[in-house]
Formats: structure tokens, sequence, C-alpha cells
């Protein structure tokens, strides 16, 4: 029998413990991406780049396809409502003109000098654990852990891991995700929470607060780690009967996560100095 | 010797390949976890050294790539591979309705784990995803693992001739490191 052999049972004894050890250790102590993540991580970029465009061919052969059935009727609306969107940006470039002369005037100065570092979208990891996707950059294009990441024009989430030419990105629907937010009309402050497949969940709003539905909710820059007025999700759905001192406020992202293809990160000056 | 500096590689490649074909087929609702399957094979087909030896780094791999807590899946896939080869040396793991009913089981038990400690570690209530995910998903390791058996028969058979013939209780049979 296998297991009467003395050393077959002190090999099984050790893996086991180090495997209880490396779980402890990392729930302990959060270590990030250490030396072998960071090789794993690096080995599978490769190989996930490969799948990935492999599939991504293939179905974008077929959707290709696929769209061209009624694609004359979707080019005249897209037409229409381009024109539409130009004069509301007309408005928009006319209001962040306005704003930037105002700012000048009370000298206020941005806290953060970011630049956009566009990375590609090599694979999204389908656990029911943990909402995560991996791009194709990582320190040697300047990365950094906690960097925020978008996909415009809402926010995606923040690097967790990152590896030399390659990241994980948490998303901010994952459960253990919190962001401090604003509500864009009543500047309203609460903290959204990921919920996974639901969405969000936006938190700490007091019954008394008018809070609606399609309400737009951005971020409020406070923490530091995502900039201020990044775009987050629009309120679905405001519970009012929940006991409780609080609403029970449902989000929807704004960003398709499921359609993630390209994103940008936003690495900032003052964290590349520490 | 080339079985254990291929296995890290090997692991890469499938846990790579499960998530890209889950995503594509289930638009990342359900984990295809062929890994899991694999690590149950090796509990019911390989010798101790080798089949821990590949449980202890397919879950290390699937730990650096799921994005889950560092450990977790190492320990879990030791754990369902020990109780898979336990099982191997006391009932006969030949049939198809066995192996069917026994991938059921160890997907439910890496659930259940999954789930115990995310409550215990971060009070995190998934539990309310079981219907939802956890069992189309353990129903379908349990059908997934019955295909795969049957492939790796036959690919046994066209590598050595005949399948192996299974007398875990002598550990006869078994492909040994040795091999």
């Amino acid at each position: 029998m296998h297991l009467r052999n003395y050393k077959n049972v002190i090999f099984v004894v050790v893996l086991l413990v180090l495997a209880l050890i490396l779980l402890s250790y990392n729930f302990k102590h959060e270590t990030g991406t250490g030396l072998v993540k960071k090789i794993v991580l690096e080995a599978a970029a490769p190989v996930q780049k490969i799948f990935v465009l492999s599939v991504k061919s293939v179905s974008d052969a077929w959707l290709r396809y696929i769209f061209l059935v009624g694609l004359e009727q979707d080019n005249r609306d897209l037409k229409k409502k381009i024109n539409e969107l130009n004069a509301e940006l007309v408005l928009y470039q006319e209001g962040y003109l306005e704003s930037q002369r105002l700012k000048k005037l009370l000298s206020l100065k941005d806290s953060h000098n970011y630049h956009f570092v566009a990375a590609q979208v090599i694979a999204r990891e389908p656990a029911a654990l943990s909402r995560t996707i991996m791009i194709n950059k990582g320190s040697a294009h300047g990365l950094k852990m906690g960097m925020p990441v978008i996909a415009p024009p809402g926010l995606v989430g923040r690097l967790t891991d990152v590896s030399w030419h390659a990241s994980k990105v948490l998303l901010f629907i994952d459960e253990s995700s919190n962001i401090d937010v604003l509500l864009q009309r009543t500047r309203t402050q609460g903290i959204i929470r990921g919920a996974g497949a639901r969405g969000c969940i936006l938190k700490y709003i007091s019954k008394t607060q008018d809070v609606k539905e399609g309400e737009v909710v951005v971020s409020s820059g406070i923490g530091g780690v995502f900039p201020k007025g990044l775009l987050i999700g629009v309120v679905s759905n405001v519970d009012r009967q929940d006991a409780g001192l609080f609403l029970k406020i449902n989000v929807t992202p704004f960003v398709d996560f499921t359609k993630l293809e390209e994103v940008l990160v936003l690495a900032t000056e003052e964290e590349e100095k520490h | 010797m080339i079985y254990y500096l291929l296995l890290p590689f090997l692991s890469i490649i499938l846990v790579v390949l499960q998530i890209s074909i889950a995503d594509v087929l289930f638009s990342g609702r359900l984990i295809l976890e062929i890994s899991l399957i694999v690590v149950i094979y090796a509990g019911f087909r390989l010798d101790i050294i080798k089949g821990l030896t590949l449980a202890f780094i397919l879950g290390f791999v699937y730990d650096c790539l799921a994005g889950s807590v560092l450990g977790l899946f190492t320990s879990i896939y030791v754990v369902i591979f020990l109780c898979s080869f336990l099982v191997s040396m006391g009932l006969s793991t030949e049939k198809m309705y066995f192996i069917a009913l026994f991938s059921l089981f160890c997907s439910f038990l890496k659930e259940i784990l999954v789930i115990l400690f995310y409550n215990y570690a971060y009070g995190l209530d998934i539990l309310k995803k079981t219907p939802l995910i956890f069992i189309p998903q353990a129903v379908l390791i349990s059908l997934l693992a019955v295909l795969f058996f049957y492939l790796m028969h036959r690919t046994e058979g066209f590598l050595y001739g005949k399948a192996f013939p299974v007398k875990q209780r002598a550990g006869a049979g078994r492909l040994s490191s040795a091999a």
C-alpha cells in the first residue's frame, strides 16, 4: 500500500502543511505580487494572448457577418445620433473651458498629474468569487499596484497584481471592492461596493436623502486611489422599504465588463516618484 | 524528471485554456474547471508523489491566475487529490457513474471549502449564488469528468497498447513516478 511508505507520508504532510502556510501567510499579510506569482503571470500572458486572439478572430468574423444585416438602418440612426451629440458636445466644451478659466482665476490646481497608458485585455477571470481581468502592460510600462483603470466613459477598477509585462485588474464590481463616491446631482457622499454580476450597491446614503433612479454616480476622489469625477454608474433601483437607517441602492455600472477589449491605466507622476 | 519540468508549463496552459473556453462559452458566468477533473484523475491513476505534485502546482497556478488568495486552491486541490487517492484505494473507480458522482462530490466539496473560507475570512455571503452558479457548475464538471476519463482511457490504450488495469488496493497499475 502506498501510504505505508514512510517517505510518501512525509511528502504528503510536508506538501499539505506548505499549502496551508501559503494560504495563512497570504491571507494575513496580503503580500501582493511575489516573484513566483510574477513569473506565473508573465508566463501566462503570451499563452492567454494567443488563445484570446484566435478566439477573437473567429468570433469577429462571425459577428461581422451577423452585423451586416440591418446595417443600413443602423447607419442612418447613428448619423442622426452623431449630429445630436455634436451639438451637445459643443455645450460641454464651452462648460469645460469656462471651468478652466474659473480654476485659473481661483488658482486651483489639479492634485494629480495623470497620464494614460493604453492596454489590451488579454484575459477575463470568470470565477464567481473574484472579478478580475488581465492586461498586457506591466511595471516595464510604468504601471504600479493600485493605479486606477478606466474604459471611457467609466471606471473599470484598479491594478492588484503587476508583473513585468502583464497586470491584473480588480474590477470594481468585485465583492471586495469599495469606492468612495458622490451622487452627481445632489453631491451626496456614499460608498459603492461591488456585487458581482448584480453590478454594485451604493451604501451609507441616509433615508432622508433624495435619490432617484437614473442618477449618475461618480468617484469622490476621497481616499486618493481614484481621481474625482470618474463615471461609475447609474442608480437602477432605490429601496426605501428596508429596515434601517440607510437606503438600499442598486447601481448599474457604465462599463460593460463582458465587452472590455482596451483599457486605459491612469498613471500618476506622483506615484512614480515613490 | 521531464514530467516535473513540464508540469508548471502544462498547468499554465491548462488553466489559461479553461479560463478562455469558459469566457467564450459562458461569458464568465460559469467556470469550466478541467483542472479539478485532472486532480481527480491524478488521485485515481497516478502515484502519490506525482499526483500530489501535480495537485499542488495546478492549484498554485490557478491561485495566481484566478485572483483568489494565494494558497486557497493549492490547499483545496491537495485535499481533493488526497480524497481521490484514498477513495481509489478502497473502491473500484472504473465505472463511469462512479466517476460522475465522485466528481460531483469533489466539486461540491471544493465549493463548500471556498464558501467557508470566504465567509470566515472576509464575511462574504457567497452562499446566495449557490443554486445559480455552483449547482450547474458541479453538474458540468461531473459530465466533463466522464468525457475526460473516457478520453484518457483511450489515450492510455493508444500509448501503451491497452489501458492500465486499475488495481488500486495493491497500488499496482498506477502510473508511477519512475515510469
